[in-house]
């Protein structure tokens, strides 16, 4: 007999003495395509009852990488078994043929399609094939010694008993802790609470082949014969006892009579399960157009499609609509919900006064929509939402440790410009998309800026991680990012909940593989950048900077630093050379982007993510859970152009849903799909499944336009409605999920620091651009000097440092940028206080407001807080918080004349005053 | 003022908040003696043969080749630049009822031998700095999880809540792998680590938590108006989450005082200052103790920035220097823990992310001879929080190359320290991406042998 080969990469037993896997044992073929109506339990144990006959290396066969490869059995045309295995190693292995001990007729609907699947070889060339023609003696007749029907019950009860009696109590107390439903624990991928879980095995095959003691994993592991492989491992088993489980496979290795069979716990991974399971499930279903509820006779919901649906269900849960939100909270909704900003006290007089003229409220609301989706503040504000998604950010996750620099990319900004004049131009989702992968390669006019598009890839973080880690962050971009399914836990193993087969991993690795970035410092290996513009002067101050650095760069010639030998050169292009390009507004423009690499790199599974030991390989091409037939994508390139067609296709059902869900969740406050970036089975179902597919069907059928997709939302009463609410409406659906009322939002700190600004005017409403921080640099990890004073644009161009992720972004849930963000938690949490009541920012934009000349002209008190209302709040105090605010101003001024005056301190109230209004929760919250 | 306010005046600092902050108490799974975790990093990987693992054999051998067999052990790069054995220069001696043995370069932690439960068959993955400080703190040696400091205040809450749960002490910069090594990963940021640099005066400890041209009875009454202010706000409106944000500011408002206190040294007495010495170690460990006083979960305290431990070269000279700085701190942190009845429910976890060979490298002048990293088979030592005190545990060869007994993968040591605050590493799980992780993912046994 020869030695078993197993896989023990991941084996806890081998893992404890670090030994390195054992490559090769590569065993494979295809029963999916043999018995394709049967599951693969069925499959697995047609096949093993099958193989009973034949005495072969069982322990390496099907539990190895298990849903990789497959073992088909044939019927030859006379009848016999035969059993083919394939291999890619030449390691010598075989099977040896033995006289069956059992008989079985081969079921009908193997006998019909396997012969000629048999020489089904496809993508297995390199692969040599060991054909096994086999039984001897197969099959002439029943087997004469066969016992009776009743002998044959009382030897099941017997096989039975044993195992209760003496297996069961043993596993129980030395194999269970590991291996079992009841701990939750399968190490190694094996069950040993149930006779499926040693049939099929784990990680390293068949546990135990029913009757070959010598063959049984599982009885080489308890004799600790193998130096590799001893299980228990907290100590052999006694002899009697080993005994006792060498007689149990000898009988065949029966199981209760309660046998368990498969439960969600085994089935964890179970590929063909899952699949099926996903026929049902409602993400993966075409989008269809669903036909919108009858009308209801409520006044003002029936104009929208969207009205409809919520009613709908919103009547069924027994809730009925708020009324619409008052003028004001409408207008500052809808302000902050398309542009991220807040209207004037003025503006909110003049809408009110044009609903107070006008017959038509809702024609009056459209006009403001319409402006403000035209407004080039929307791309800014959208934008944001998409560089969540993208993990934008302005340098590489780590920093260098001699310089405590970060790896800096000082031209991602061109990407940021891509993205808020691409959605400020509502270009079409689906071309967005495409942009993003493979800019290049669309045969498009040669509009330049569209280069800028490849950023989405090249800024991602990729300098602190192995190089898979690097390409899984491409991956769980385009996957999860884009349509809501989590292939990057494919990698070691085909996904435990999800339909997605390791193979499908490498078959976007070998994608993304194929791709390389742009040198994020190396001018030369970039493309131009469009929408940003410096002036002459500028670019001369650049310039002559740049040229002091340069000299400087030159004159270090060869020489290494002292300590880790690192040119100097290098040191100093990385951190003044790359500041300069980063900071200085005269400095070039460049795009990062991705290419092609010479020659796309062909793709194999490393199996349980090691890639010492590969496994199959995989063509190029898309998810099988999308593309049943698995086409590949061409030979000649990565194929990101036909992946980007696949994802931004109408016959995608994900990627539109996906994305409508997104927008949704943005404007109502909650999603419709609560798991933004997970529509896969572990997925939460659809508030309004029906809703959520006319959206998308719609969005696709007008042009995958995100602005009408946002006009259809905006304009509808249910987006329209008010925060309030009866007790009952609340004590009914405490969540809202019904949408009966509108929820209240707290505001992100792109907006808490752009209408602070604003109140200020202190806004620099300058577009486009390369990023400024945000306040002076608090970490100091940016060198300072006058490239690094700070900026007064919107937050959104200010300077992300994903090593090192600013502290106060921090604080109110800014994401790290380290990958794709599904959405931003929203935590309340000291912190956040903290940077209101002592940042030098909130100190900084209270203190510019009482200097301005408007506040100055104040003759008296009142004049004086109505104008600080009027600017922070955009409206007029009450009578009750001007009174409190002069009782303020009394124990204000009482305090101060207690205590000695001082240069350091402060003692004027209206700075503090104006202040308390930026920390209230009015000036952070939107009705 | 309005009714919600009312009463956190006499809420202490360490009542959480009704209100279901992320970060307010949670209980363990089962009760347990530690409650909290000082955890000192020796970043670099201390060398076991000549602190806490005596091997006699080696130093016989001293200037001896490698036997080839053990050569193999070794990394390939290793294997090249891998010069003789190296007795260790040192002199140990049993210290206690236990005989547990220490280095002479801790005279003042040998007194405290009998707190110990020293492991000696630790086992890393990856012999390199990154990988084992990630595996050590986070559980995986390359892909990004959260870190034991996470995963506790995700499991238990903090009991401070006017200080952050999780505080990284790390003196003139950041460690290797700096910020991953206290990373939420995917969970909520909130459950990241706060990292502090003592010796970095110019800037303020916690962002924003102080305001320097304001009198705190000024401020309390801006304070005060603006929670009136939200209090009308709030009546028209009735929402927990506007409640939370008034809460929020009032914690603000004490986490001020709070988080100055901690850091202000001047508060402990002049004998305490002394226990510690006045050096950068001293404050360090000191503020570390006033930390968990104060109940911050998991404080982690680095040596210094980089890796100091790390040495290939000078190694006898180095180690002195490192010993004699940690040495008087470590000590009195045992003893100003023990004194305050802190030690039963503190967790005090010593040690590197890997050890050092038995061979030399740089050989040649004695003066600048060093040892390689090794990940088979180094020591750390833990005590408190209801760990087995002077006990050893895990054995290596004579040669300290090879674990020879009951190695402990950081799975294990982490299921265990777990287990001591009272989690079951196996339920403590967040779901992200469709999974349910684990600080051990599927690994980790709970090691009896190391709890009393």
């Amino acid at each position: 007999m020869l030695a078993p080969m197993i896989n023990l990469a991941t084996h806890p037993g081998c893992r404890r003495r670090r030994i390195k896997p054992v490559p090769g044992a590569i065993f494979s073929a295809i029963a999916t395509k043999a018995f394709p109506q049967t599951k693969r339990i069925q499959r697995r144990s047609l096949i093993d009852d099958f193989l009973g006959g034949i005495d072969i290396l069982a322990p390496l066969s099907w539990g190895f990488a298990r849903n990789s490869f497959r073992v088909p059995a044939f019927a030859h045309p006379n009848g016999g078994p035969h059993l083919m295995v394939i291999s890619r190693s030449s390691t010598a292995f075989g099977l040896v043929p033995r006289p069956p001990t059992r008989t079985h007729p081969l079921p009908t609907e193997l006998q019909s399609n396997c012969w000629d699947t048999g020489i089904w070889l496809d993508g297995c060339l390199m692969w040599i094939a060991f054909v096994v023609v086999g039984a001897i003696g197969w099959a002439d007749g029943p087997d004469p010694s066969a016992p009776s029907r009743n002998a044959n019950a009382a030897t099941r009860r017997a096989d039975h008993d044993f195992y209760e009696k003496h297996i069961r109590p043993l596993l129980v107390a030395r194999c269970y802790e590991c291996h079992s439903e009841s701990e939750r624990t399968s190490m190694g991928g094996l069950l040993l609470d149930r006779r499926s879980g040693w049939i099929e095995g784990g990680d390293t095959g068949q546990a135990i082949v029913p009757g070959q003691v010598d063959e049984s994993l599982l009885i080489q592991a308890v004799r600790y014969g193998d130096d590799l492989y001893q299980m228990p491992p907290d100590g052999k088993l006694a002899d009697d006892e080993i005994k006792l489980l060498e007689q149990w496979v000898r009988r065949g290795a029966p199981g209760s009579v309660t046998d368990v069979g498969q439960t969600e716990f085994s089935r964890l991974g179970d590929q063909d399960y899952l699949f099926s399971k996903a026929k049902d499930h409602w993400a993966f279903a075409p989008i269809a157009k669903p036909t919108p509820p009858r009308r209801a006779r409520r006044s003002g919901w029936n104009r929208s499609p969207i009205d409809r649906f919520v009613l709908d269900s919103m009547r069924r849960a027994g809730l009925g609509p708020s009324r619409r939100a008052d003028p004001d909270d409408l207008l500052k909704r809808l302000v902050h919900d398309l542009t991220g900003l807040a209207p004037t006290f003025d503006e909110v007089e003049s809408f009110k006064q044009d609903l107070a003229k006008s017959s038509d409220d809702d024609a009056v609301i459209r006009r403001v929509i319409d402006r403000l989706l035209a407004s080039p503040r929307f791309g800014e504000h959208w934008g944001s939402l998409w560089l969540d998604i993208a993990r934008y950010a302005d340098t590489d996750s780590n920093y260098r440790p001699d310089t405590r620099t970060p790896h800096y990319y000082p031209f991602a900004f061109a990407y940021r410009d891509y993205v808020i004049d691409a959605i400020n131009q509502d270009k079409p989702y689906d071309v967005f998309l495409k942009e993003q992968f493979a800019a290049d390669l669309m045969e498009m006019d040669q509009n330049e800026s569209n280069l800028a598009a490849l950023g989405f890839f090249a800024v991602g973080p990729h300098r602190s991680r192995a190089p898979l880690e690097a390409l899984d962050d491409w991956i769980d971009l385009a996957t999860r990012g884009l349509m809501g399914i989590t292939v990057a836990c494919a990698r070691c193993h085909d996904h435990k909940f999800e339909p997605v087969p390791t193979t499908d991993y490498y078959a976007l690795r070998g994608i993304f593989n194929s791709i390389e970035r742009s040198n994020p410092l190396e001018l030369s290996d970039m493309a131009p950048a469009q929408h940003f513009v410096s002036t002459a002067s500028e670019r001369a101050d650049y310039q002559a900077q740049a040229a002091r650095v340069t000299q400087r760069i030159d004159e270090a010639g060869n020489q290494k630093a002292k300590g880790n030998n690192r040119p100097i050169a290098t040191k100093i292009l990385e951190t003044e050379l790359a500041q300069l390009m980063l900071f200085h507004p005269g400095a070039p423009a460049k795009s990062m982007i991705i290419r092609d690499k010479r020659k796309p790199v062909p793709s194999f599974v490393a199996i349980r993510g090691d890639l010492g030991v590969r496994g199959q390989n995989v063509r190029r091409r898309f998810l099988s859970i999308l593309d049943p037939e698995q086409i590949p994508f061409p030979e000649s390139n990565s194929g990101r152009l036909e992946l980007a067609e696949a994802i931004a296709s109408p016959e995608n059902p994900l990627t539109a849903r996906v994305w409508v869900n997104r927008v949704w969740g943005k404007l109502l406050g909650s999603y419709i799909v609560a798991t933004p970036s997970d529509f896969g089975l572990q997925s939460s179902d659809p508030t309004h499944p029906r809703l959520l597919d006319h959206l998308a069907f719609n969005f696709m059928q007008q042009g995958w336009s995100t602005k009408q997709l946002i006009r259809s939302i905006v304009t509808s009463r249910t987006y329209q409605q008010s925060c309030d609410t009866s007790v009952e409406a609340v004590q009914l659906d405490p969540e809202n999920r019904w949408l009966a009322r509108a929820n209240r939002k707290r505001l992100s700190i792109e907006a808490i620091r752009d209408r602070a600004l604003s109140v200020s005017g202190q806004m620099d409403g300058s577009m486009f651009g390369r990023s400024g921080l945000l306040w002076p640099d608090p970490g100091g990890e940016v060198a300072t000097g006058k490239a690094a004073l700070a900026t007064n644009r919107r937050t959104l161009y200010g300077f992300v440092n994903r090593f090192n992720l600013d502290p106060n972004l921090r604080t109110f849930d800014f994401p790290s940028r380290m990958a794709s963000v599904d959405q931003r938690a929203t935590s309340i949490v000291a912190p956040q206080s903290l940077f209101l009541l002592n940042s030098s920012f909130i100190i900084e934009q209270a203190d510019t407001l009482v200097n301005h000349d408007g506040f100055k002209a104040c003759n008296d008190d009142l004049a004086r807080v109505e104008f600080l209302f009027r600017a922070v709040l955009a409206r007029l105090p009450a009578a009750y918080e001007a009174q409190r605010i002069q009782s303020y101003l009394q124990r204000h001024q009482a305090f101060v004349g207690r205590v000695k005056a001082s240069p350091r301190m402060r003692d004027q109230p209206w700075p503090l005053i104006a202040q308390s209004l930026f920390m209230s929760n009015e000036f952070q919250t939107l009705d | 003022m309005l009714s919600s306010i009312k009463g956190l005046a006499d809420q202490s600092s360490k009542t959480p908040d009704a209100t279901s902050s992320p970060l307010s108490m949670q209980p363990p799974h089962f009760p347990a003696k530690a409650k909290r975790i000082i955890h000192l990093f020796m970043n670099g990987g201390p060398s076991q043969m000549d602190l806490l693992d005596p091997k006699p054999e080696l130093n016989r051998l001293s200037g001896q080749p490698l036997p080839d067999s053990l050569k193999q052990r070794l990394q390939p790069v290793q294997r090249k630049r891998a010069g003789e054995l190296f007795g260790s220069p040192f002199q140990f001696r049993q210290h206690g009822d236990s005989g547990i043995p220490i280095s002479e370069l801790y005279p003042r932690l040998s007194e405290h031998a009998d707190k110990l439960c020293v492991i000696h068959s630790m086992q890393g993955e990856i012999s390199n700095h990154s990988p084992g400080l990630l595996l050590t703190n986070c559980g995986h040696s390359t892909l990004a999880r959260p870190s034991l400091g996470s995963w506790l205040l995700y499991g238990l809450g903090s009991e401070s809540q006017d200080l952050p749960g999780f505080v990284v002490l790390c003196p003139g910069g950041l460690p290797t792998a700096q910020s991953r090594n206290w990373t939420s990963a995917f969970m909520p940021g909130i459950y990241q680590g706060t990292h502090i640099d003592i010796a970095n005066r110019g800037k303020q400890l916690v962002p924003n938590l102080t305001r320097r041209d304001l009198r705190r009875g000024l401020q309390r009454a801006q304070v005060d108006l603006v929670q009136e202010l939200n209090d009308w706000h709030l009546q028209e409106r009735a929402d927990a989450k506007l409640e939370s944000q008034i809460h929020s500011m009032e914690l603000a408002f004490r986490m001020q005082t709070a988080g100055t206190d901690v850091f202000d040294l001047s508060q402990e007495s002049q004998a305490t200052r002394d226990l510690y010495g006045e050096t950068t170690q001293g404050k360090n460990l000191l503020i570390a103790r006033r930390l968990a006083e104060r109940g911050v979960r998991y404080v982690q305290c680095y040596q210094g920035q980089g890796q100091p431990w790390d040495h290939h070269g000078s190694i006898v000279r180095n180690l002195r220097r490192l010993t004699e700085q940690s040495d008087q701190p470590t000590a009195a942190l045992l003893t100003d823990l023990h004194q305050r009845g802190m030690l039963d429910d503190t967790l005090v976890i010593w040690g590197g992310e890997m050890g050092r060979t038995p061979t030399v490298q740089n050989g040649g002048n004695a003066d600048r001879v060093g040892r390689d990293h090794h990940i088979d088979g180094y020591s750390i030592w833990m005590a408190g929080g209801g760990v087995a005190a002077g006990t050893r545990y895990g054995k290596t060869d004579e040669l300290a190359m090879t674990i020879t007994e009951n190695p402990v993968p950081l799975y294990d040591l982490h299921a265990t320290v777990l287990h001591l605050m009272g989690l079951d590493h196996r339920q403590l799980t967040f779901r992200h991406s469709s999974r349910d992780y684990r600080l051990t993912d599927v690994h980790g046994n709970v090691i009896d042998d190391l709890i009393a």
